[in-house]
This record gives structure tokens, C-alpha cells and sequence, in this order.
């Protein structure tokens, strides 16, 4: 992929948690109760929307946070040996987060 | 042709991460850049810290009941308003930064004439109308903070 679209997503992925995160807080700070309530916990684990809400916010996260350390150790004028490396290990980190992030609500489900 | 291959190698960063703070005379937008990336480090650490208090849910009602309990000490609410308060920060000035990387905030180009105004002091208007935007909503959080807990 080329540099200036991984920058578009970078775009597109921050706009996404702009207001994925945004309605989260929203909706989690009107709830009625307590939101960390472990019954209002369970109530939310066990809703598809949020569900698909939380994958959502994953990806775009993990993509826009690896994305942008990727880009500050870029500027060091890496060889581009190590910038294979680089691509790799965040390829790496960010799936293993998201596997692991991704069970937490999918166990709750 | 070898001009050509040249332009390609990247220029050395001699300055590193002191760059970040210091290389001459910065305009207050390149230390609203350096706050970005600060932001956005504390923010993925946040993230962090958020995704492993979560799973504590994996393991039962009282484990996530005692993670609560140890993240509700003061410290912990503190840091969590300074999270609220660098999203503001980096959702708003990351705004910024793609309306001008695609060149929607630069302005229309004008002659060079004496006494010359670049374009970052043609659109400062606008990063003042964002820090007084990100400063308004930091307090607003703040004083929820306060009275909501």
C-alpha cells in the first residue's frame, strides 16, 4: 500500500473514533445508574450493537495508533531493511491487541 | 538520472526527539504538533491501561469489582480528566491538521509583497479560534469532573 493512503486511513480511522468514542462516552455518561455497574456491564456485553461497536473501535484505534508511532520512528531515516521490520512488527502488535482485545467482549457476548 | 536517485535517500534527522522542543525560532503551530504526538502517546497508553482493566471482566464480577476499586483512587480520576483533556486536544488540532494537509485552511496564494505574511500567520486565526475551543471544553470537562465525579 502506498504511504499517502496508509494517510488517508490514518484520516478515516481518526474521524471513526472521533465519533465512535465520542457517542461511547455520551451514551456511557446518560446511562441511568452506573455505568460500571457489573449488571450494566453485563447488559451492554450481552447487545450486538455494541457489540459491533467495540470491534469497530478497536480497529480503528490499534490502526490509527500503530500507524502514527510508525510514523514518528520514521522520521529517524531508518534503511529500509528496518522499515520491513518496523511494517512487520506493527503488522504483529496490532494483531496480536486485537485478538486479544477483541475476546474480552466476544467472551462476554 | 544519479539527481534522481539522490533526491530518494532521506535526509538524515540530526536533532532526533530534541527537535521535537527546539530548532530555531517555532511558530506556536509546530508546539501544538509536538502536543499532538505527546497527546497521542498518552492516549495509547491509556489505552492500554483501558483494554487490560477490561479483561479483568473475563474472570468474574469480583475481579472486575476489585479492579474498580483500585482504579477509583484519586490519582486514577485525575488521570482520567488529563485522558479527557488530551482526546479533546487531539481529536480537535488533528482536525486541524488534516483540513490544512489538505489544503482546505491555507488560503488563496498572494504576490510576495514586502512586509511578507507566510501562510501559517495568514490562517493563525483559526488555531486561535481552536485553542479557545480546546480550553472551553477542557474546563467544561473539569467542572463536570468536579461536580459528577
Amino acid at each position: 500500500m502506498r504511504e499517502n493512503h496508509l494517510k488517508i486511513l490514518q484520516y478515516v480511522t481518526g474521524i471513526g473514533i472521533f465519533f465512535l468514542v465520542g457517542l461511547h462516552l455520551l451514551l456511557m455518561h446518560l446511562a441511568k445508574g452506573d455505568p460500571e455497574d457489573w449488571t450494566s456491564v453485563a447488559q451492554r456485553a450481552a447487545s450486538a450493537s455494541w457489540l459491533a461497536a467495540y470491534i469497530l473501535i478497536l480497529i480503528f484505534g490499534i490502526y490509527h495508533g500503530l500507524h502514527g508511532v510508525r510514523g514518528l520512528i520514521l522520521e529517524f531515516s531508518l534503511p529500509d531493511r528496518a522499515v520491513k521490520v518496523l511494517n512487520y512488527s506493527m503488522l504483529f502488535v496490532g494483531i496480536a491487541v486485537f485478538g486479544y482485545a477483541v475476546y474480552i467482549p466476544v467472551h462476554a457476548f | 538520472m544519479e539527481a534522481t536517485s539522490k533526491q530518494k535517500v532521506p535526509l538524515p534527522n540530526r536533532l532526533g526527539i530534541v527537535g521535537w522542543a527546539w530548532a530555531g525560532r517555532y511558530k506556536i503551530e509546530r508546539y501544538l504538533y509536538t502536543l499532538h504526538r505527546l497527546t497521542g502517546f498518552g492516549l495509547l497508553a491509556y489505552v492500554a491501561l483501558h483494554l487490560v482493566a477490561n479483561g479483568s471482566r473475563l474472570w468474574g464480577e469480583g475481579s472486575w469489582e476489585s479492579t474498580l476499586n483500585f482504579l477509583s483512587n484519586p490519582g486514577f480520576k485525575v488521570g482520567e480528566y488529563l485522558v479527557m483533556a488530551a482526546f479533546i486536544y487531539h481529536a480537535l488540532n488533528g482536525g486541524r491538521l488534516m483540513l490544512q494537509h489538505l489544503g482546505f485552511t491555507l488560503g488563496k496564494p498572494k504576490p510576495p509583497i514586502y512586509p511578507y505574511v507566510d501562510s501559517m500567520r495568514r490562517r493563525r486565526p483559526l488555531t486561535l479560534v481552536l485553542l479557545a475551543l480546546i480550553m472551553g471544553l477542557a474546563i467544561y470537562v473539569l467542572v463536570a469532573f468536579v461536580i459528577y465525579g
